[in-house]
């Protein structure tokens, strides 16, 4: 046979097309089902249990634990960050190698089982214990079960209650004209006019997470019901994002004046008198300044104007619809979503364990951020809720962002993620 | 005289009419010549061949990893034309480019010439300004994190005890990209001033020699002499430069996320997080093919600028 340049050249170009279609062979997974022996080797990606004190939780009592009530079972684990999950996953499923169990975020279930991706799970499951109000909401979609959440992370407003009493004020703010107008009396400046103390600080969580807990306590939404409608674009957004400048203008907050990561936050430092804060503070406060909940200096409390909101975020855990041992990988999720995994990977995180037995624990008892999100469970709102939200989450911060250092209005920056969301939902 | 090229020529033209036994050996030659480049021809093919291929196919499709790619024909660039942050990218990369690569070349350059006279502890220098290079990028990145804290940073110390107000370097639009051109400069200056002092020691000291004679200042020799001769090393520092610097990534990733609201996002950011967050692979491999367009042009612009890496002498 005679190879000339020109067979060589199209055998080239078939292959690369044969080798880019191919890498979509993953794509179509069939979904296996879950019965069969519980046996094999399955691997376990978590952006959970990071550090060596999570590595101790997790491999040193839980997978103990599992392999005691599953001998025939070995868990590989592979350990990442928030950060990085998104694209282990992307890299996982491009090249066949799909975990067989994940855990995932609030808004992550939605796009991953719309494309068949994820196993439903059985719908026992999901009534096996009496769950927090609506915690379960995120793990469906298409009114299926495809996860068991694992913990809850709540984003509420923390104050302290020292700087408060030193300005008079007696009460946290009831709506944003309170906040806003407490938020001017308790900033300071030096001599020279800069700022030495916020009184509100929202920028210290993501900024895409805070303008949501904003939106929600404005009463609007991000989606339609079927997720594929933005909703976000009316005045409810727009005002929610106008709070942040308002708050700049008046010089009682700065984009600048924020927590650096792997320090105490502004709010321990008693350089923020008001801040936007994930629930798992508490577990900050009790390390570094454990005098501030000793004397009663923090307080907690869910954001409101015309609604009282929180943002609900959380971990789930799903099974993987091309795991290879889905009996297995169905046996972990299970295990995962025990209380007896639920309550110490909350205790480690500082989180909010979503099963109601748990509200006994003395976890809750004496965690004051996490009994305020479980005692109000009801007003918690999640994100996510499109097939379409992996793309449309990226965008949030960095368009949102542009209205927040002065670039572009609060009405423009809505608009234009009004119309990038748009454009990610016409593609699904 | 018989030339290279006559040389060359007479080779090329000589099978048909050299002796079956000369015939032999040339073709076994050629065989060796084959088999020697083909290790290297074969990893160009697989590592950078089939992704160049596959990068121009998907680019013409919607793929998300998850389901089969579809073809899309050019809507993945229509929609380039009209992506605002991308193009922002693209401006931010050729910004970053244009600062980093010449103040870091003239630095290097002006370190190699120090590096290269007999100077006490000259080893212990080299070492020095060469660690930024091979150090991890994380690893600087995250010292730099902490130079460039507003409150706490050596940066905002160092201005204070000057009498001077330091901003928030990465909270600032105004401050942020040239806060990331600063540590791009800083981690560039050790392999050019690597390169630049190699080519340095291999001038050939005769021309110094006879211009000294000729009464020629330290100041007029390097302006003749070693600059022009430097022209090879020159291009070849310039080119890997301009191509490092459009490929920046992991300061930009560690320090800033390409924020705040864009203003050091760079064309490589860009293509990551299209691929790996947002799950469009199609899109990132057009933009993929304009970066590299892009590196194309500019290094046959600067080839034909420079004439390439043919030393004057």
């Amino acid at each position: 046979m005679e190879y000339t340049r020109r067979s060589v050249l199209t055998a080239l170009g078939l292959g690369a097309v044969a080798a880019a279609t191919g890498c979509s062979a993953s794509g179509g997974t069939t979904q296996a089902a879950a019965d069969g022996p519980v046996e094999g080797e399955i691997n376990l990606l978590t952006p959970l249990f990071e550090g060596s004190t999570g590595k101790e939780l997790l491999e040193g009592k839980l997978l103990p634990a599992f392999k005691q009530k599953n001998p025939n079972v070995t868990v590989k684990v592979d350990y990442t960050t928030y950060a990085a999950l998104n694209e282990k996953i992307t890299t996982s499923l491009a090249g066949g190698l799909m975990p067989d169990v994940v855990m995932l975020g609030v808004g992550w279930i939605p796009p991953f089982a719309h494309k068949k991706v994820l196993a439903p799970l059985p719908d026992e499951l999901a009534k096996r214990y009496d769950y927090e109000d609506r915690v379960l909401e995120p793990s469906r979609f298409d009114g299926k079960l495809y996860a068991l959440p694992m913990v809850l992370d709540t984003r509420i407003v923390t104050y302290r209650k020292d700087l408060f009493a030193e300005a008079g004020i007696t009460a946290p703010p009831k709506d944003w004209a309170e906040l806003r107008s407490m938020a001017k009396e308790l900033a300071r400046t030096d001599a020279s006019g800069k700022l030495t103390r916020v009184g509100f600080d929202p920028f210290s969580i993501d900024l895409r997470q805070c303008w949501e807990t904003f939106l929600f306590a404005n009463d609007g939404n991000l989606f339609d019901e079927a997720g594929q409608q933005v909703k976000f674009d009316d005045e409810r957004g727009v005002e929610a994002l106008q709070l942040f400048l308002d708050v700049i203008k008046d010089k009682s907050a700065d984009y600048s004046f924020k927590s650096s990561a792997g320090q105490p936050t502004t709010l321990q430092q008693g350089r923020s008198a008001m801040m936007m804060s994930n629930n798992s503070l508490w577990v900050q406060l009790k390390k570094q300044n454990p005098e501030l909940l000793a004397e009663d200096k923090v307080g907690a409390f869910i954001l409101a104007n015309k609604v009282p909101a929180m943002l609900q975020g959380g971990t789930m855990v799903a099974r993987s619809a091309s795991s290879k041992h889905a009996a297995a990988a169905q046996a972990l999720v299970e295990f995962m979503g025990t209380p007896e995994s639920i309550l110490p990977t909350a205790e480690q995180r500082g989180s909010v364990p979503g099963v109601q037995d748990l509200r006994t624990s003395d976890y809750v008892k004496n965690n004051g951020f996490v009994k305020l999100a479980l005692d109000n469970m009801s007003k918690a709102r999640s994100e996510g809720g499109t097939a379409a939200w992996m793309e449309i989450r990226e965008k949030i911060k960095t368009t949102l962002e542009t209205a927040v250092v002065g670039k572009r209005t609060a009405k423009e920056a809505i608009d234009e993620l009004a119309n990038l969301s748009k454009e990610a939902i016409s593609r699904l | 005289m018989v030339s290279t090229r006559d040389r060359v020529r007479a080779t090329a033209s000589g099978p048909s009419a050299a002796p079956p036994r000369q015939r032999g050996l040339l073709r076994a030659r050629r065989r060796a010549g084959l088999l020697m480049v083909a290790p290297a021809v074969l990893h160009a093919l697989i590592w950078i061949g089939i992704p160049l291929v596959a990068a121009v196919v998907l680019s013409f499709t919607s793929y998300d990893v998850l389901t089969p790619p579809r073809f899309v024909g050019l809507e993945n660039f229509r929609d380039l034309v009209s992506d605002s942050v991308f193009r922002r990218a693209v401006l931010n990369t050729s910004i970053y480019t244009f600062f980093t690569v010449p103040v870091a070349m003239a630095i290097a350059l002006l370190i190699a010439l120090m590096l290269n006279t007999r100077l006490a502890g000259r080893a212990i220098f080299r070492t020095a300004i060469f660690i930024p290079q091979v150090t991890a990028t994380i690893a600087v990145a995250l010292v730099w994190l902490w130079i460039y804290d507003p409150r706490s940073g050596l940066a905002n110390a160092v201005l204070s005890f000057l009498g001077l107000d330091g901003p928030a370097w990465l909270s600032s639009t105004d401050w942020a990209m040239p806060a990331v051109i600063v540590v791009g400069i800083w981690q560039g200056i050790g392999l050019k001033m690597l390169i630049y002092l190699a080519a340095l020691q291999s001038l050939p000291t005769d021309l110094y020699e006879a211009a000294s004679v000729d009464g020629a200042s330290k100041v007029r020799q390097f302006f003749s002499l070693t600059l022009p001769l430097l022209r090879p090393a020159t291009f070849f520092v310039f080119v890997t430069s301009v191509i490092g610097a459009f490929q920046s990534f992991d300061q930009v990733y560690i320090l800033t996320d390409g924020g705040p609201a864009n203003s050091t996002t760079m064309m490589t950011y860009e293509i990551y997080k299209s691929a790996f967050r947002e799950f469009r692979m199609g899109y990132a491999c057009a933009q993929s093919l304009v970066l590299f367009a892009l590196l194309l042009f500019l290094t046959l612009l600067n080839r034909r600028i420079t004439g390439g890496d043919r030393a004057t002498r």
